[in-house]
């Protein structure tokens, strides 16, 4: 099947996100030439390579109710609206020629809405990540009695925006199909399964993972020999990935082991919106705050660090804490499971989907702090007798994850895309 | 039966409707609704029979008039959240089902927080980004709504479709404008025209104050507001060469000069589109007859007197006022769009030409002023189109049985 050079403007709300490592993949391999416009842009140290070597980066600035640093939840839309709107403003006074295919992760904020006006003939592929069930899922399984009706007005509102970009879109497509299941079933039928993959070239397996050998270094930090290290990684560390959960295992495995050093990588403010109680606060400062103390000797915090920092981290630990919620599952356990670590999660719906308990991973109920305690306790007392589950899982995600093996069938999907000009409309 | 209807205006589609589940059936019908309408007016009898509550409103409560486009949703979202306290807060028994429009003023979104009844939405619309409703006069000066919001004004009927348990429409047409993928939730039900009020019968030939002169030909061109998507701007420039044509012809115009739908006011620099439109020529204004809003008995009654009405849709929501002119006995020229066609067979119970061809609508205009009998085969034909098709005898029966099957668990 044919997967062609094919000029593509990417919209999300910030680069690299979740796309860029796609675009990445396909301007080198593919040869597409790409335009990501974009709100924001991380560092340039998170940037990949084919920046400015096929794949251009634009900004667009946002204007009403998108510069409010929150907004009331009824403005969520309007939100949405105004980064369409600002995308669609620089992308008209720039107009990249010729455009093929649009990709877009609207993420909540609707960024490719209105491109259709410049490019109508051009084919919408929407990256669809989280449809809100009302009282389900993420955090809301946790809502109490004295939750206010507004949460749930709130939740039942936020998918209007994925409704339209469905509407609008000639291919729905997300990475998992428990993600797919969460959408009305009216819909499912158009969104289609693509897990977009991880770098399976700076995630494989370390010579700590395949022999026991190191030195392990994470972020210039030198693990001391004999050590073991129980990594955490997440974008923000939220509940929603159950870095709370996190903190209160590490402190029962420090107390435990004088020989584990905990280590969490990701930005300590919390950034989803749907955790409310936390949103836009410094999470790890409240725990610390209101649970006895840490030892921060071997509680190490990297704070937000570039994806070759976490391959360090992830290559140097002997056991990989994912206790999140219900919520769509994390690159970065993928990522653990490619770099050979053993893997420990929560037993939800999306980590059953990518994980075979006792084969490829561990899975225990995330609310059970004792069993969390007591299964990582055996991974650490004996390492050995758990390598041959992270090595299963490297070769899983070998075989099914790795963008080598998911991006050629994006690609192949997008040209047939670009061919047949599938507009619904 | 208890039926709880929501719109944010009464009686607009429900108010009817519910006065015959009342009356046929026995239910109980009430309702919860922003504001009281004048168009139409709701009757003493539908006061009487059915409860209706007011829901207060919130004290930071905008009215939709002249919010920025991308606001409008956020204001859609407090009605809903205002509906739902209201469904909340209320006193009466739980409904057995729900019945509620699912456009903008949708008001079910966050109602099963409330109620755990089946709801039924009306789906009177899905709007279209190019070639139809309120994008479609291409002819007008564009204005900067247009390329956007025309691609979220949907929203909300979206989210109603997927909540709700079943939905109907009014129209084939109108069922055609969603989206397939809901096609299986929607059926067909036309709500029913009071064809006893809007009947064929003798005329006074006196209205507004007007006194229709002895022999005169009267044209009628009816529309809840004189705006660009109901052609009132194409009525004016065809009325113009008709009354050159023919000195005995008197136009009657019914309706006001509110914009319900689109950016006439941004499209005109004005606010009102009927004084954009007659400062736009020169018209013999002794000639017409504009009546501003009307009641439903000074409708039928303009009705009556009509030689021919002239209905000029963009491709929308077919208006009632059509109907009522088919149920009336009128020979109605019509624009040649989709939803007409669902209704009129022409040269059977009707004429169309196609909307911007003045020449035509002229020519044939001219040609039945020329011969009323000639096409009076075509007003009784109109007449019987409406007793069978669309009459509330004919309609409210099947209508009733389908909201009862949703209120059973069936679909």
């Amino acid at each position: 099947m044919a997967q062609d050079p094919l000029h593509v403007l990417w919209i999300e709300p910030g680069f690299p996100g979740r796309l860029g490592g796609v675009a990445d993949w396909l301007t080198r391999l593919r040869g597409y030439r790409s335009w990501f416009y974009c709100h924001t842009a991380a560092p340039r140290a998170y940037w990949p390579v084919s920046v400015g070597r096929g794949l251009e980066v634009e900004t667009f600035g946002v204007g009403g109710a998108a510069r409010d640093p929150a907004v009331a939840w009824t403005r969520t839309l309007e939100r949405g609206l105004c980064y369409a709107y600002g995308c669609w403003e620089v992308l008209e006074k720039r107009r990249p020629q010729p455009i093929d295919l649009i990709v877009g992760r609207s993420s909540g904020l609707g960024s490719t809405l209105f491109t259709p006006v410049l490019y109508p003939s051009a084919p919408v592929a929407s990256y669809l990540d989280y449809y809100y069930a009302p009282h389900q899922h993420d955090l809301a399984d946790e809502a109490g009695p004295e939750t206010p009706p507004s949460y749930y007005y709130w939740r039942r509102s936020m998918g209007a925006i994925d409704l339209l970009d469905l509407e609008q879109a000639s291919l729905g497509w997300t990475s998992t199909a428990w993600q797919r299941g969460l959408y009305p079933t009216e819909y499912q039928p158009d969104i289609e399964v693509f897990p977009d993959g991880i770098d399976t070239d700076l995630f494989l397996v370390s010579p700590w993972h395949a022999r026991g050998v190191g030195p392990r270094v994470i972020a210039g930090r030198t693990i001391p020999p004999g050590a073991r290290v129980v990594s955490f990684v997440a974008r923000t560390l939220d509940r929603l990935r159950g870095f709370d959960r996190f903190f209160e295992l590490a402190r029962k495995l420090l107390a435990a082991r004088p020989d584990v050093i905990c280590v969490a990588a990701g930005d300590p403010i919390v950034r989803r919106g749907l955790d409310v109680t936390f949103h836009n606060q410094d999470y790890f400062a409240h725990l610390k705050a209101n649970h006895r103390a840490v030892d921060l000797d071997r509680f190490w915090m990297l704070g937000m660090v570039p994806p070759r920092t976490v391959a360090e981290l992830l290559a140097a630990s002997d056991l990989h804490v994912a206790p999140g919620r219900n919520y769509p599952v994390a690159r970065s356990m993928l990522e653990a499971m490619g770099s050979g670590c053993v893997v420990l999660a929560s037993d939800t719906p999306p980590h059953r989907e990518q994980l075979k308990p006792g084969r490829t991973g561990l899975l225990v109920d995330g609310r059970d702090e004792g069993a969390l305690v007591e299964t990582a306790l055996k991974v650490l007392a004996d390492r050995a007798a758990y390598q041959a589950i992270g090595e299963e899982a490297a070769a899983a995600i070998l075989e099914t994850h790795s963008r080598d093996v998911c991006l050629p069938r994006l690609a192949e999907r997008f040209t047939r895309l670009v061919e047949t000009r599938e507009a619904r409309r | 039966m208890n039926i709880l209807f929501l719109h944010d205006a009464f009686p607009a589609q429900f108010g009817r409707l519910a006065l015959e589940l009342v009356r046929r059936r026995g239910w109980s019908c009430r309702f919860l609704t922003q504001s009281l309408s004048s168009c139409p007016t709701p009757t003493s009898e539908m006061l009487e029979a059915l409860e209706i509550r007011q829901i207060p409103l919130a004290a930071e409560h905008r009215s939709s008039e002249g919010i920025p486009w991308p606001q409008i949703q956020g204001h859609f979202l407090e009605q809903c959240q205002a509906v739902a306290e209201a469904a909340r807060g209320s006193p009466w028994p739980r409904p057995d089902l729900v019945v509620a429009h699912g456009g903008r003023g949708a008001p079910t979104v966050f109602l099963r927080e409330t109620l755990d009844c089946p709801i039924v939405v009306y789906c009177e619309y899905y709007f279209a980004t190019h070639r139809r409703d309120i994008s479609y006069r291409i002819d007008l000066p564009p204005a900067e709504p247009a390329l956007f919001f025309p691609r979220c004004i949907n929203a909300p009927t979206l989210a109603a479709l997927v909540d709700c348990d079943a939905g109907y429409s009014a129209t084939a047409w109108q069922r055609e404008t969603f989206p397939a993928r809901f096609h299986h939730k929607i059926k067909v039900y036309f709500d029913g025209i009071d064809a006893d009020l809007y009947a064929p019968g003798p005329s006074s030939r006196r209205i507004g104050g007007v006194t229709i002169p002895e022999g005169a030909r009267v044209v009628t061109f009816v529309s809840r507001g004189l705006e660009s998507i109901r052609g009132f701007d194409l009525f004016m420039k065809a009325a113009k060469r008709i009354a050159a044509a023919r000195p005995d012809v008197v136009f009657i115009v019914a309706g006001g000069e509110e914009i319900h739908y689109g950016w006439d006011k941004l499209h005109t620099g004005q606010p009102s589109f009927k004084q954009w439109v007659l400062s736009q020529d020169q018209y013999d204004l002794s000639r017409f007859a504009f009546l501003g809003r009307v009641s439903p008995e000074q409708l039928a009654e303009v009705l009556r007197m009509s030689d021919l009405h002239i209905y000029l849709t963009a491709p929308f929501v077919l208006s009632w006022s059509m109907l009522n002119a088919m149920a009336s006995g009128c020979v109605v020229l019509a624009s040649d769009v989709g939803p007409v066609r669902e209704v009129i067979e022409p040269g059977v119970n009707g004429l169309v030409e196609p909307l911007f061809d003045t020449d035509r609508l002229v020519k044939t205009a001219l040609q039945v002023l020329g011969d009323l009998g000639a096409y009076s085969p075509l007003a009784a034909a109109a007449r019987r189109t409406v007793l069978d098709r669309y009459s509330v005898e004919t309609c409210i029966p099947p209508l009733g049985d389908f909201l009862e099957r949703v209120a059973g668990g069936a679909k």
